[in-house]
Parts: C-alpha cells; structure tokens; sequence
C-alpha cells in the first residue's frame, strides 16, 4: 500500500471541496440563476465542508498524536508493553514507525542493560570469588613469604653456623693430616725399629745359643764337681775321726798325767794343748764338712739352676724364636699400616678439599639463603601492595556491582512484554566479599 | 786339785780327776733286763766288765738324741768302777782344794755341779729294777 502524504490528502480534499463548490455553484446558478447567492452558497457550504472536514482531519490526527503521546507517557511511566499501531499512510505514520523502532530499540537497550548488569553481576560474583581467592592467595602468600623469611632467616643462620663448623671441621683435617704425616713418620721410624729389633732379636738368638752351648761345656765341671766333692768329704771325715782320736788320746793323757801327780803336769799340758789341738783340728774338720755340705747343697741348688735355666733357656729361645716371627709379623703388620695409614692421608686431604669445596658451596648457600630472605621479604612487601590493591579491586567491584543494583532498578522501573529471561542462578549477594 | 767336767743336758757336772780312770771311745754297751732305766748295760774293756749309766737319765732328764758323744767315761775308786755316759766332755779344770767340800762352784761363769762316783752309786741303787725295762 503506498504512502500518502497529508499535503496530498489537504491537496484532494480540497480539490473535492471545490470540486463540490463548482457543482453546487453550477447547480444553484442553473436552478436560481443567481450567481451571488450560487457563490454565497458554496462559500457557505464550502466553509461547512471545510469546516466538517477540517474537524475530523484534525481529530484523526489529534486522536493519533494523543495514542502517540498516551503510549509516550506509558513509556515514561516504564511501560514498555504497548505496541504502537501503524495504520495511516501519511506523515504521521513515520512518527510513529520512528517511536514504535524507538520502543523497540528502548526495549532492546532495557534487555540489553538487563543482560549487561546480570552480566556484571555474574562477573562481580565472580570477581569477588576471585579477588576473595586472590585476597586468600595474598594471605597465604604473605604467610608463606614469612615463614620462608624466617626459613631464610634461620637457614642464613644454619648455613653460617655450619659454615663455622665447617671450618673448624677443615682446621681439624689439617691437623688430622700434619698428625698424618706425623704418624707416617712415627711409623715409618717403628719399621725402622721393627727391622733392627729383628736383627738383635736374631743377633740375640744366635747369641743364646752359643750360651747354651757354652753352658752346657760350663756344666760338665759342675756336674762332676760332686764326685770330687765326695771324696773331700772322706777325707775330712778321716781327718775329723783323727781328731777325735787325738781328742780322746790328749784327754787319757792328761788323765795318765794327772794320775802321775806332780810330775805330770807339764804332761798334762802338753796333753792339754793337743787336745785343744785335737778340738781345733776337729772343728775344722767340721768346718770343712759343713762347707762341703754346702758346696753339695750349692752344686745341688746350682744344678738344679743349671737345669732350670737350661729349660728356661730353652724356653727363652723358643721365645725369641717367637719374638723373631713376631718381629717379622709385626714388620709385615707396620708396613701394611703404613700403607694404610698412607692411603688414609690421601683420603684426609681428599676430604678435606672436599670439606673446602663443601664450604664454598655452603658459602654460596649463605648468599643465596640472604637473596632468598630479601626476596621473600620483597615478596611480604609486595604481597601487602597485592592485597591494598585487591581491596581497591573489591571496592571497585562493589561500586560496579551498586551500579549494576541500580541497572537492575532502572531496568525493572520499566514493563517489558513477556520473553523468556535469562536469571542468573546464584545469588550474587551470598558472594559478597 | 783337778776335776775332769762333762755335761749332761744343759748342766755341767764336775768329778774328781783321781777318779777318772780312761774315757773310752765307741765301745759296746749290752743292755741288761730288768735294770732301772739309767742303767745301760754292761761294757766289757780290756778283760773287765764295767756297769754302765746314762748320767742324762740319772739326772731325771729324757734321751732327746742331742747327745753330741759317743764317749764313755770309765770311773774307778778304791775297788769299784763304773762307766757314765757323758752328753758332752768338757775337759779337766784346776780348782781350789778348798772347793771340794761344796757340792756347786762356778768357773767362767758356768755353775758346776760336783759329785762323787759314790753318789752315782748310791744315786742308781735308790732306783726301782725291772718295772719299765725288758
């Protein structure tokens, strides 16, 4: 259907109203012949026309203009649910595609915002969550950092006591490698001894054992001393049998010389005199006996040493035979303990390096135990920055999210017509941080 | 005077030399039975026979062996004789004739005890026979 303008309405509407003039002016002139009054009366029912159509003109457009105004107001008021009816061709038709595409796009832009500010809000409880995450991680990292602060603290502390005690540990290697050495030497110098020691110890061995062969010669008179001994010990028997023979012999005497009377004094002592002879010559006799005893006792007890000491010397060369293996044993047992204990140098200054490289390493340990504690101390720092600047973000998204509030209200101030609305399903506000 | 001494245990005895007829050496003594204890036996020297007494048991002393003689001392008087068994002889000493008539005197500070060949006589025949020897 095409579009009809209101001018080309006015325009036909009044080219009808002449066009009613003309025949009425034509048909009152033909029927009164009167032209005047023809004129007057077409005037006159031009005007009444006129007038009729001017009315119901004006209250068509009126009457649209006030729906448009009606539906303006409802607008206003929030009203979206009135559809704007389009049924002229004319101008006016326009205004109202214009304020009908007006209510749509008004519609649009009301889901629109009601869309964006449930999308907000979806997004703020999300951001909420997230900064509640963020302010918790913040938290946890600001404990974390402290605790590795104080870990870094304590490992700084560890690191540098262990490094003292590392040193003292390499101070202790160096004197457990100058004792080393000094040991190597000490056994060195005990080879040294260990051999001569098995020199004298075999020197000593050949030695007793031309002892024992010289004792064994130095035995034989010993041995038969006895024998001989003997036959002193007759001889001094017969001597001590003399005596007493002259004993009693000077006694009867004297006896004989008493009996004599006067004349056989000088008898008597002479009797007297052998008989102290007789006694000297018998204790000496005895004296001889007792020494010969002895003698015998002696030789016994020495024989008896002869032959102890022949087994204890037996006994001793078994000993210094022993001594010999020992010495040769112990030799063998040294030399290996100095290779061990030279192995066991090595090994000390092979540690001890290792405890130098080890204390470097603990000394790059240390360093790295104070970046770390700057770094983490840096970290506290930067994670109250964090946390100060998640505040702002909360703070942000709950301005966002009073504004997407007052989205919603605006958005609710107006009626829309009835469509599936997309809610969100949670509750935003239990999401408040 | 001179006195002929010997000594029985730790005593010294003195007798009058004029009694002391031989002191003989290793002589054999046979025992005789029922005789009283110190009374040894009978020795027979050249051609007599002599009674012989342990002087040590006379003089109420036990045999211990540490006699260090074998000597017998051959006492005669008047007709009688007699055989003692010294411990030890000691010698013949001189002393004064004014001793003769005491019973003990001391010389070089050694207590002698004199006696008679008589007072051994009389000293054995107090003695009981036969009650403690076979």
């Amino acid at each position: 259907m095409g579009k009809t303008s209101i001018k080309i309405k006015l325009i036909t509407y009044f080219l009808i109203l002449l066009f009613v003039i003309i025949v009425v002016i034509e048909t009152v002139k033909r029927i009164t012949g009167d032209f005047y009054l023809a004129q007057g009366l077409s005037v006159a029912l031009a005007m009444g026309i006129g007038t009729i159509f001017g009315i119901i003109f004006s209250r068509s457009l009126t009457l649209r203009l006030n729906k448009l105004t009606n539906a303006a107001r409802e607008i206003s008021e929030g009203n979206l649910t009135r559809d704007i009816e389009v049924i002229s061709e004319d101008e006016i038709r326009d205004l109202e595609e214009i304020f009908a595409l007006m209510v749509s796009h008004l519609r649009t832009l009301l889901l629109d915002m009601k869309s964006v500010s449930i999308k907000i809000h979806e997004t703020n409880s999300t951001l909420t969550k997230l900064a509640k995450k963020l302010l918790e991680s913040s938290n946890e990292i600001d404990v974390t950092a402290k605790s590795i602060a104080k870990s870094s603290e304590d490992q700084t502390e560890i690191v540098r006591n262990t490094t003292i005690k590392l040193e003292d540990g390499i101070k202790v290697m160096d004197e457990l490698v100058n004792q080393s050495a000094h040991t190597i030497s000490k056994v060195d110098e005990a080879i040294k001894k260990t051999q001569k020691g098995e020199t004298n110890a075999r020197e000593t061995l050949s030695h007793l054992e031309l002892v024992l062969k010289e004792m064994g010669e130095y035995a034989q008179p010993i041995i038969r001393l006895p024998d001989k001994v003997e036959k002193i010990k007759v001889v001094t028997n017969v001597m001590e049998a003399i005596a007493q023979k002259t004993d009693l012999l000077s006694l009867n005497a004297s006896i004989e010389a008493t009996r004599a009377g006067e004349s056989g004094k000088g008898f008597a002592i002479v009797a007297e005199e052998i008989r102290n002879m007789a006694e000297n010559s018998k204790q000496s006799s005895q004296a001889i006996t007792r020494l010969v005893e002895d003698i015998l006792t002696d030789n016994k007890f020495l024989k008896e040493f002869l032959v102890k000491n022949q087994t204890d010397l037996d006994k001793g060369r078994e000993i210094i035979r022993g001594i010999v293996q020992t010495f040769g044993d112990m030799l063998f047992g040294v030399k290996e303990i100095f290779s061990e204990i030279k192995s066991m140098e090595a090994a000390t200054i092979r540690q001890a390096k290792e405890l130098r490289s080890f204390s470097d390493k603990f000394r790059e340990l240390a360093s790295f135990a104070s970046q770390n504690f700057e770094s983490t101390q840096k970290t506290v720092i930067s994670t109250r920055n964090q946390k100060v600047e998640v505040r702002k973000i909360v703070s942000t998204i709950r301005l966002l999210d009073r504004l997407s509030e007052k989205m919603m209200e605006t958005q609710q101030h107006f009626t829309l017509p009835e469509q599936p609305q997309q809610l969100p399903e949670n509750q935003p506000e239990e999401n408040q941080p | 005077m001179k006195l002929f001494v010997f000594k029985s245990k730790d005593e010294f005895i003195g007798i009058e030399s004029d009694y002391v007829h031989r002191i003989i050496d290793d002589s054999k003594v046979t025992p005789v039975p029922l005789t009283p204890e110190p009374y040894t036996g009978l020795l027979y020297h050249r051609g007599e026979l002599f009674d012989v007494i342990n002087m040590r048991l006379l003089l109420g002393y036990p045999v211990d062996g540490s006699a260090e003689t074998t000597r017998i001392i051959i006492l005669k008087w008047l007709n009688k004789k007699l055989a003692v068994i010294p411990d030890e002889i000691t010698g013949m000493i001189w002393i004064d004739d004014n001793s003769k008539n005491t019973n003990e005197f001391y010389h070089e500070n050694h207590k002698i005890r004199l006696i008679t060949p008589d007072d051994l006589w009389k000293k054995l025949s107090e003695l009981s026979y036969g009650h403690n020897k076979i």
